[in-house]
């Protein structure tokens, strides 16, 4: 490039600033809790500060963009006080998908009855629906020319990702004219041209631009990079990384914290160096949350006009950082019993999103489960997850010896469970072929054709169901731990029984077909409703955004499959003994306010985990790790195992 | 030109080959379907389901009829060239085979 950019100008400032005179888009993409609305909400205000007609759009379950503009703004374009030339929305993807429901009874009303519509309704409930509502959604604001810039803080990063490949499969669905799950007929071919209009748009790189917003941790980068590798397979390519919340050096001043601060450091250098985009950028940790217009306006100096941040460790208002006292808020007893096996197999459920620690807190539960005496299995149905980094150990898709006595792990091999899926659906079709004699059938030319079908979305989905169920007729075990994939992906997981078994009931989809999967799907959901049989564990790390998805989903959980919360897991607690100045207490007394909240939000007993110097590795590190977090030290306290010492007091 | 409709209830997708099982009957309907659709050059094959085709149910008097009064428990509805050939119930391969070779010659009418 010959042309030299002025002084103040960045890489992420080229990314994001319209060069053309046709409206410009730039995507958000990245886990909950990394940062990326406080990014979005300075990016846009950034951008009309810098003369562009901007819209902020949020397709964010728990939009927090209320509490970082400090006014309401909801389903309606809202313009943002103090900010000219910036309106936001936020879109609830839950209305959004009641809205696509109901455009498609509509006009069945004329035509059936109230049951035969409550019938149709309840199909409406397909896994699919809400996928095809929330890029309905997406791609209407696809077509803004009131805009010079659109930003879309958009939905988790492997959400996102669907979101996107959904499209091109639909447009071969359509081209060859089979079925498809996108919706009535006569809108079709409109929305087909939508669609494409879409997929070309993001394609486009000199209207569209994709960044990535991450911490500096190593999962954070692995994330992103098989986000970003995924998205340019569809053809689209990533030109900004935004590394949020880094320490500042000025407040590491002990060991533990320098020695954290090194590691980010390490991380962004090599994210720096490995990540293929166009620009990377960096903005610090605060020592409290960034809401209103000025620190938006430092975030945005920083990320687009080269200026240095900020940092005022006396800038928490409103706590009282000497009063935090974490160990009072646990409760190890409570927590020891929802983990301990009774007679039968115990099924224990870590959930929450990427990033909160759960595969870790999940590993650490299972080996003090077995050194507690318990045959323990640990499953990941997590494609992101890492258990063999975390045990040391190969894990593969069926259970194997992790180690330690009595602890097996294993994970959902994604493309096995597909292939162990496909076979099992052609088989199926090669048998009910086999019985019919009478027939000029080609019966070749049919399971050709079913295993063209196979190719479909909804197949990997169906596969990881199959898999996860399997791993309740594993015998042997007095628990089984689940490391679960991130929280929307598992609540479609667990949700997909209850559907399919409605489905099957209606008795219309899978006439005859059904009864032996139904019963199967049946009894796996009642042990996961008991809760003397089942545990659900949600993990999270105490601040806004991680709190408010794990609520959302242990809402949704109890609400549409029956299932309630019945432990709370806060990691990453920033441990008292390092960390002495007026920065990490401020950081601390937001913490413990979360930690209040989650009490608040959840009633369950909490589990307690202290933020770590580095992660734990292997199984004796597991264990050491086990005694720091509150009820699992208890399960294996010799108190209760009857050889005669006594009860240990405190 | 023979044209054969299906009309069907509300569904996801019509192949069979989407939930934890494959429902046969659609599967051996689509594989028929698409048999017969290859054999003969002057067939037109169209199906049309209550959740992603309704207009073509409102715009078809018959059909609009047919399940105004039964409900959709009349569905599938097999059509050949504008004659209702079938009700409540998917054909086979045979069937579909017979109904298309005799037209709509064989049906029972009254002269």
């Amino acid at each position: 490039m010959s042309r030299q950019p002025p002084q103040a100008t960045t890489g992420a400032r080229e990314v994001v600033e319209p060069s053309g005179e046709a409206t410009e888009f730039v995507f958000f993409s990245g886990k909950g809790g990394v940062g990326k609305s406080t990014v979005s909400c300075a990016t846009a205000t950034w951008l009309a500060d810098n003369g562009y007609e901007t819209l902020l759009v949020t397709t964010d379950p728990a939009p927090n963009l209320s509490d970082i503009f400090e006014q309401g703004i909801g389903h309606e374009v809202t313009p943002i006080d103090g900010v000219e030339g910036l309106s936001a929305i936020e879109i609830d993807p839950d209305v959004a998908a009641e809205e696509y429901r109901q455009e498609t009874i509509e006009p069945m009303r004329e035509l059936l009855d109230e049951a035969a519509i409550e019938t149709v309704e309840e199909q409406l409930n397909s896994p699919c629906v809400e996928e095809i509502a929330a890029f309905d959604n997406f791609v209407e604001f696809m077509d803004s020319p009131d805009y010079d810039v659109v930003v879309f803080d958009t939905a988790p990063t492997g959400h996102t990702i669907r979101l996107m490949e959904l499209p091109s499969d639909w447009n071969a669905e359509l081209e060859k004219g089979g079925s498809t799950c996108i919706g009535p007929a006569a809108s079709m071919e409109d929305k087909k041209r939508a669609y494409e209009r879409a997929i070309d748009t993001l394609q486009d790189d000199e209207r569209t631009s994709f960044a990535f917003v991450g911490k500096p941790e190593d999962s954070s980068i692995d994330e992103i990079e098989r986000s970003a590798s995924d998205l340019g397979e569809l053809g689209i390519e990533s030109q900004l990384l935004i590394l949020n919340g880094y320490l500042p050096e000025s407040v590491c001043e002990d060991p533990f914290f320098e020695g954290k601060r090194a590691d980010e450091q390490a991380v962004i250098d090599r994210a720096r160096e490995a990540f293929d985009a166009d620009a990377t950028a960096t903005y610090p940790l605060q020592p409290g949350e960034i809401a209103g217009l000025d620190l938006l306006a430092d975030v945005g100096g920083v990320l687009y006009d080269g200026e240095a941040a900020t940092v005022d460790a006396g800038a928490a208002p409103d706590v009282d950082a000497d009063a935090v006292e974490f160990d009072a808020m646990a409760d190890p007893d409570a927590v020891a019993e929802q983990l301990t096996p009774t007679a039968e197999t115990r099924y224990l459920f870590f959930t929450g999103k990427g990033g909160v620690g759960k595969s870790t807190v999940a590993s650490t539960a299972a080996t003090k489960l077995a050194e507690a005496g318990h045959e323990t299995l640990v499953v990941t149905t997590d494609p992101a997850a890492h258990l063999e980094d975390i045990f040391g150990e190969p894990v593969g898709h069926e259970p194997t010896s992790v180690g330690p006595d009595r602890l097996d792990a294993a994970r959902i091999d994604q493309e096995r469970a597909l292939e162990e899926y496909r076979e099992g659906v052609l088989d199926h079709v090669r048998t009910m072929y086999e019985d019919r004699e009478d027939t000029d059938i080609d019966v070749d030319a049919a399971i050709a054709n079913v295993e063209e079908e196979l190719e479909s979305p909804c197949a990997e989905e169906m596969a990881a169901l199959e898999k996860f169920v399997s791993y309740f007729d594993e015998d042997g075990y007095d628990v089984v731990v689940f490391d679960t994939a991130p929280t929307g992906h598992t609540l479609r997981l667990l949700e997909l029984p209850s559907e399919w078994k409605g489905f099957m009931d209606l008795g219309s989809l899978t006439k005859g077909a059904a009864p032996a999967k139904g019963d199967q799907y049946d009894e796996v959901i009642e042990i996961m409703k008991d809760p003397d049989r089942s545990t659900f564990a949600f993990v999270m790390y105490p601040e806004y955004t991680p709190m408010m998805e794990a609520y959302r989903a242990a809402a949704d959980l109890e609400e549409q499959v029956g299932i309630e919360t019945s432990l709370v897991v806060a990691n990453y607690l920033l441990p008292e003994a390092y960390g002495d100045n007026a920065f990490f207490a401020n950081r601390r007394a937001q913490q413990a306010r979360y930690l209040e909240a989650i009490r608040d939000r959840f009633d369950a007993p909490t589990m307690l985990a202290p933020l770590r110097r580095e992660a734990p590795v292997g199984p004796e590190d597991l264990s050491r790790f086990g005694e720091d977090i509150a009820g699992l030290a208890r399960l294996t306290e010799p108190a209760s195992d009857g050889d005669g010492e006594a009860v240990r007091t405190r | 030109m023979t044209e054969l409709t299906l009309y069907e209830e509300a569904m996801c997708c019509s192949t069979g080959v989407c939930g934890p099982d494959p429902d046969d009957e659609l599967v051996e309907v689509s594989a028929a379907l698409d048999q017969l659709e290859a054999a003969r050059d002057d067939l037109e094959i169209a199906r049309a389901n209550m959740q992603h085709d309704m207009d073509q149910f409102l715009e078809t008097q018959p059909i609009y009829d047919l399940v105004e009064e039964h409900g959709p428990s009349i569905l599938p509805i097999t059509v050949v060239d504008d004659e209702v050939v079938a009700e409540g119930e998917y054909l086979g391969y045979d069937e579909l085979e017979a109904v298309l070779e005799d037209g709509v010659d064989a049906r029972p009418t009254e002269a």
